[in-house]
C-alpha cells in the first residue's frame, strides 16, 4: 500500500505545485526497440562506410592502399587548379538546368493534358509516357547516336533529302535536349499526381464564381500544383548532377566533360589510380547535391501540407479539348513519343540486326543475326546477361525483403532511430550511382574481411540496394502506412507481439504491394550501369557497365546487342510491373 | 473483486498533459463509463489501459498483474496485459475470415486447434453469427462487424473488455438493441468492461458507474442515476440531459436555498456550487427541461411566463418560453395558444452555480 500511499502524496504535491514537467515522452512497452535500432544501425553503418571513405580519401595524398598515402590537402590544390575542372562544373551547371528547362515545361503540359483534359487514348498515353524512365540512359544515349547521330539512319535521309543535318547532338545543347527530353517522365510524375489529387471542388467554386474552365486552370490549378512543379524542378537539377550516360556518350566524343565524366576520365588521363583526385570531385558533387536533397525534403513537406487540403471528390468535370484541340494535344504528346521513345529504341532494334551502318550502306544487305551469334561465343558477354537477370531477378526480391525489414523499423517509429533514418536515406540520393559504386569498390578494398566479396556478386548487390535505397524505401513506406495503426493495435491487444504482428497482420496486408515493388526495383537494377563501373570484374559483369566499358573499345554491334537486349528485359519487367499492378503513380 | 486499479495515471503529448491524475477502480461483472467531451481524455486513458499509449506517471493493476508503475519504471506492452479491446472502426483484419479474426488470440495463447475451433464456434453462436464463420470482414454488414469485434476480444477471457466507442458507428435503431445486448453479455459473462462514449445515453443506459472527465481529469464518478440527477459542478449539470441554463445574480442566501434573478425574474433555486457562492455574485442555473411544468391556467408556485410558440416534436412538444432575459425550454403533451402561461420548477431543480468556472 506504500505506492498508493506515495502516489497520493505525488497527487497531491500536483495539485499545490504548478503543471508537471513531463519527464520524457516515454515509447510505448514491447515496441522492439532492439531491432529498429539494429537495422537503421547496420543501414547507417553501409551508408557511411563509403562516404566516410571518399571523405578520408579526398584528404590523402595517394591511394589508401599505397603506403606513400598522407594525410594532405594536395588532391584539393591539384583539382582547384585545374581548368579543365572548372569547365566541367561549369557545363554541368549548364547541362543540369538546361534539362530543367527543357524536361519541366513538357513534364507540366503532358501532366495537364493527360489528367485534365478528356484527350484521347489516355489509359495508353499514361503507361507510354513513362517508358523512356526505365531505359537506362546509356541505352537512350546510345540509340540516339544510331538514330540521329552525324551518321543516324534518320540524320542521313534529312541530308538526303534538304541536303544538312539540321542538328549536331554531339554537343552540349544536343545533350541537354536529349537529357530534357528524357527526363519528362520524371516531371508528369509528380506533376500528374499532385494534379489528380487536387480537389474539383476548389474548381468548381471558381467555376461557379464565374471564371470559364482556362481561367480556372491558370488561376486555381496552376498555383495549386506550383510546389509539385517546384519539387519536380530541383529533382531534375539534382540527377542533371548525377547524369552519366548521356555525356558520356555524347560528349565524350567532342570532349565536353561534365563533373561524373571527370571523375570517370581521371583515371585514364593518368593511366595510374589517382583516388584522391577522383574522392574530391565525388566530394564536390555531393556538397552540391546534398544541399538540393535537403531542399527537396523540405518543399515535399511543404507539397503534402497544399495535398492534405483537399478531399477525395472525383473529378466530375475534365477540359473539353475539342477535335482541333485533340489533334494539337496528340501531335505534341505523338511528337514527344516519336523522339524520345521511337527514335533511340528503334535505332537501336535496327542496329541490332545489322553488321554496318552509315554512309552508302543499304541496310537491308546488311540484315544479320551475327550480332548475337557473336555475343554467345564471349563468355564475358553471356556472364553479363545471365548476371544481370540474376541481380534484378533474385537481388530484386533480396532488396525488397531488406527495404522491408528497414521499413518496418522505421514503421510508426517514435524512438530517435527514425530520425536517424530519416537523414540516412538522403544521403544515397544526393550520390550518383557511379560514386556509389566506386566507394564500395573501396569499402570492398579497404576492410580485409570483405575483400574476399569483392570479386563476387555481393558487392554488387550491396551498391545497388543502396543505389535503390531511396525510391525503394519510399515505395515500402507508403505501402505500410495504409495499414490503418488500429489493425495492428488489435492484434497487440488480442496478445501478439510487435513481431508477430508485423508477421501476421502487417505483411500480409501489404504483399499485393510487395509484389509490385519488387518488378519496379527488378527494372532499377536491369538499368543500373554507372554503379557497376568499377564494381565489376571478371565473373561479374552485368549488362549496363558491360555497354560502359565497350564504349572505349568502340564495339558497336555488341553495344547495340546488348542494348537490344537491355530493352527486352525492361519490357519484360515493366509488364510483369503493371500485371502485378505496382503503383508507379505514388 | 476488483480487476482493474488506475491510480493516479498522468500522461503528456509533447508539452502538453492530456492526463492530469486519474484515479479510479472498476469490479467484475460490472460496466464502467468514460464519459466525456471529445478532447477530455477519455480514449488516451483507455489506451494507457491497453498499454497503447505509456503514461509517464501512474500505476495501473489489471487483475494481480500490476501492467504500469511509473516508479518502478515497469510497463508491459499490450500483448502482456490480458485485455480486450474493441474498437471504434472495430479493426478486423481484412485478410482472414471471421473464423480466423476470432480464433487469434487462441491460437497465440498456443491452444490446440481442435479447441479453437470448438471455442470461436460457441462464441459465433452465442452472439448470432454461427453462419458467417467463413466471410471476410469485407463480406459483412456493421452490425456484424461490430459483434464479430466483440468476439475477437471476448473469446479468450481477458480480465478487461475494454470498448472504444463501440456503438458510434452503428445506425441510431442498431445503437439503442447493441447497448442492451452488449450490457447482458457483459453481466452474463460476469467480466469486467471499460467503456468510452461521448454519448451520455449510452454510458446512462449501459453503465454501472460513470467517470465524468473534463481535461484530463476525472470530474465527477458514481452511478448514472447519482451522476444524472446529483451533479457536482456545472460541467457536470451541463453535459448530461437536456438543459435550460440560466444567467443571473444571487439575491438571498440562506444555506443551500438562494434566490437567483435577473432582468425582470427571479427563480428559487438549491446552490451547487462546491465552494459556494456569496450576496450579489453572477451566477448560472441548470434547470433540466424535463423538471419545467407549464400550464395555461395560473398555478400556484408557478411563474407567469410568455409562450412565444409551441414546436411540435412527434411524441410531444416543445415550449419555447420567456420572461425578460429569461428563456427557457420545457415540454408538455399539447399545443398551447401563445400567451401568457405560467411554469412550475421545483427549487431544488434549480442547480446554482458560480458564474464562470474556476480556473
Amino acid at each position: 500500500m506504500a505506492t498508493s500511499h506515495n502516489s497520493a502524496a505525488m497527487l497531491a504535491d500536483a495539485a499545490i505545485v504548478d503543471v508537471p514537467v513531463p519527464p520524457h515522452t516515454a515509447r510505448p512497452a514491447g515496441d522492439a526497440p532492439l531491432f529498429r535500432n539494429v537495422a537503421i544501425g547496420i543501414l547507417a553503418l553501409t551508408v557511411l562506410a563509403p562516404v566516410g571513405l571518399i571523405v578520408y580519401q579526398s584528404f590523402l595524398s595517394a591511394p589508401f592502399f599505397s603506403p606513400r598515402a598522407v594525410l594532405s590537402l594536395d588532391a584539393y590544390a591539384y583539382i582547384i587548379n585545374d581548368p579543365t575542372f572548372y569547365k566541367a562544373l561549369g557545363t554541368t551547371t549548364l547541362f543540369a538546368f538546361g534539362m530543367v528547362a527543357v524536361a519541366v515545361p513538357l513534364g507540366g503540359l503532358l501532366a495537364f493534358l493527360i489528367t485534365r483534359t478528356d484527350i484521347r487514348f489516355k489509359r495508353l498515353l499514361e503507361v507510354l509516357v513513362l517508358v523512356p524512365m526505365f531505359i537506362s540512359s546509356i541505352v537512350l544515349a546510345f540509340g540516339y547516336t544510331v538514330s540521329v547521330g552525324p551518321t543516324g539512319f534518320l540524320s542521313l535521309a534529312v541530308r538526303d533529302l534538304i541536303g544538312v543535318v539540321p542538328w549536331n547532338i554531339y554537343s552540349l545543347a544536343g545533350m541537354i535536349a536529349i537529357a530534357g527530353l528524357s527526363h519528362v517522365p520524371h516531371v508528369y510524375l509528380y506533376v500528374s499526381s499532385a494534379m489528380r489529387n487536387l480537389p474539383s471542388d476548389l474548381e468548381e467554386a471558381a467555376r461557379t464564381a464565374g471564371a470559364n474552365i482556362w481561367r480556372v486552370s491558370l488561376d486555381v490549378t496552376l498555383p495549386m500544383v506550383l510546389p509539385s512543379l517546384v519539387f519536380a524542378a530541383s529533382l531534375n537539377v539534382l540527377l542533371g548532377f548525377e547524369t552519366f550516360g548521356i555525356p558520356l556518350v555524347l560528349g565524350d566524343p567532342s570532349g565536353i566533360m561534365v563533373l561524373t565524366t571527370y571523375i570517370y576520365k581521371l583515371t585514364t588521363l593518368f593511366g595510374t589510380p589517382t583516388y584522391q583526385l577522383m574522392a574530391v570531385v565525388a566530394m564536390v558533387l555531393v556538397l552540391i547535391t546534398l544541399p538540393l536533397v535537403w531542399m527537396q525534403r523540405r518543399l515535399l513537406r511543404n507539397a503534402r501540407r497544399y495535398a492534405a487540403l483537399g478531399g477525395k471528390g472525383s473529378r466530375v468535370s475534365s477540359l473539353k479539348l475539342g477535335h482541333s484541340g485533340q489533334v494539337i494535344a496528340l501531335s505534341i504528346i505523338g511528337l514527344w513519343l516519336f523522339v524520345s521513345v521511337v527514335l533511340p529504341i528503334g535505332g537501336i532494334t535496327v542496329r541490332a540486326f545489322v553488321d554496318a551502318w552509315g554512309e552508302g550502306v543499304n541496310l537491308f544487305e546488311r540484315l544479320t543475326f551475327s550480332n548475337f551469334h557473336g555475343m554467345l561465343e564471349v563468355p564475358s558477354l553471356v556472364r553479363g546477361m545471365i548476371n544481370t537477370i540474376i541481380l534484378s531477378v533474385a537481388g530484386g526480391a533480396l532488396a525488397v525483403g531488406i527495404y522491408l525489414l528497414i521499413g518496418l523499423a522505421g514503421h510508426r517509429n517514435r524512438g530517435f532511430s527514425n530520425t536517424v533514418l530519416d537523414y540516412i536515406v538522403l544521403l544515397p540520393r544526393a550520390l550518383p550511382g557511379l560514386v556509389v559504386g566506386l566507394a564500395f569498390f573501396w569499402v570492398f578494398l579497404f576492410v580485409p574481411v570483405l575483400t574476399p566479396l569483392r570479386p563476387t556478386l555481393v558487392s554488387l548487390f550491396v551498391a545497388y540496394v543502396i543505389v535503390g535505397l531511396s525510391y525503394g524505401l519510399r515505395l515500402l513506406q507508403g505501402t505500410l502506412i495504409q495499414v490503418s495503426p488500429e489493425l495492428e493495435e488489435s492484434a497487440r491487444t488480442t496478445g501478439a507481439t510487435i513481431g508477430r504482428t508485423w508477421w501476421d497482420i502487417v505483411i500480409p496486408i501489404v504483399r499485393p504491394g510487395l509484389a509490385g515493388a519488387w518488378a519496379l526495383i527488378m527494372i532499377i537494377f536491369l538499368r543500373e550501369y554507372a554503379t557497376g563501373v568499377y564494381l565489376m570484374g571478371a565473373g561479374t559483369e552485368v549488362i549496363g557497365s558491360l555497354m560502359v566499358s565497350l564504349l572505349t573499345t568502340g564495339a558497336m554491334n555488341t553495344i547495340a546487342a546488348l542494348a537490344l537486349i537491355s530493352i527486352i528485359l525492361t519490357a519484360a519487367g515493366l509488364a510483369l510491373a503493371l500485371r502485378l499492378g505496382a503503383r508507379i503513380h505514388d | 473483486m476488483t480487476e482493474l486499479i488506475v491510480n493516479n495515471v498522468q500522461k503528456w503529448l509533447g508539452g502538453l498533459q492530456i492526463l492530469k491524475g486519474a484515479s479510479f477502480t472498476a469490479e467484475r461483472g460490472s460496466i464502467v463509463a468514460l464519459l466525456g467531451a471529445s478532447g477530455s481524455g477519455k480514449t488516451t486513458l483507455l489506451r494507457c489501459i491497453a498499454g497503447l499509449e505509456q503514461p509517464e506517471i501512474g500505476r495501473i493493476v489489471i487483475g494481480d498483474k500490476t501492467v504500469l508503475d511509473g516508479e518502478r519504471k515497469i510497463g508491459l506492452p499490450p500483448e502482456q496485459r490480458n485485455i480486450g479491446l474493441v474498437f471504434q472502426s472495430y479493426a478486423l483484419w481484412p485478410h482472414r475470415n471471421v473464423r480466423d479474426n476470432v480464433g487469434y488470440g487462441l491460437k497465440l495463447r498456443g491452444m490446440p486447434q481442435a479447441e479453437i475451433a470448438s471455442r470461436v464456434q460457441a462464441i459465433l453462436d452465442r452472439l448470432g453469427l454461427g453462419h458467417l464463420a467463413e466471410r471476410y470482414p469485407s463480406q459483412l454488414s456493421g452490425g456484424q462487424q461490430q459483434r464479430v469485434a466483440i468476439c475477437r476480444a471476448l473469446v479468450y477471457e481477458p480480465r478487461v473488455l475494454l470498448l472504444d466507442e463501440p456503438l458510434s458507428n452503428l445506425d441510431a435503431k442498431l445503437r439503442e438493441e447493441a447497448r442492451y445486448w452488449i450490457r447482458k453479455l457483459i453481466l452474463d459473462l460476469e467480466i469486467c468492461a471499460i467503456l468510452v462514449t461521448h454519448d451520455q445515453s449510452e454510458a446512462l443506459a449501459a453503465a454501472d458507474n460513470i467517470l465524468l472527465l473534463q481535461d484530463g481529469r476525472i470530474v465527477q464518478q458514481g452511478t448514472p442515476q447519482d451522476i444524472y440527477s446529483n451533479p457536482n459542478s456545472f460541467y457536470s449539470a451541463d453535459f448530461l440531459g437536456a438543459n435550460n441554463i440560466v444567467k443571473g445574480r444571487i439575491q438571498k442566501r440562506s444555506g443551500r436555498s438562494t434566490v437567483i434573478a435577473g432582468n425582470g425574474w427571479s427563480l428559487n433555486g438549491t446552490v451547487r456550487e462546491a465552494n459556494g457562492l456569496g450576496d450579489s455574485d453572477e451566477a448560472r442555473a441548470v434547470i433540466r427541461v424535463e423538471q419545467i411544468s407549464v400550464s395555461d391556467s395560473p398555478a400556484p408556485e408557478g411563474i407567469e411566463m410568455h409562450l412565444d410558440d409551441s414546436i411540435y416534436l412527434g411524441d410531444k412538444w416543445e415550449y419555447r418560453l420567456s420572461r425578460g432575459d429569461f428563456a427557457a425550454k420545457a415540454h408538455g403533451p399539447r399545443q398551447m395558444p401563445s400567451g401568457k402561461v405560467w411554469a412550475r420548477i421545483p427549487a431544488e431543480s434549480v442547480w446554482v452555480f458560480a458564474a464562470a468556472a474556476p480556473k
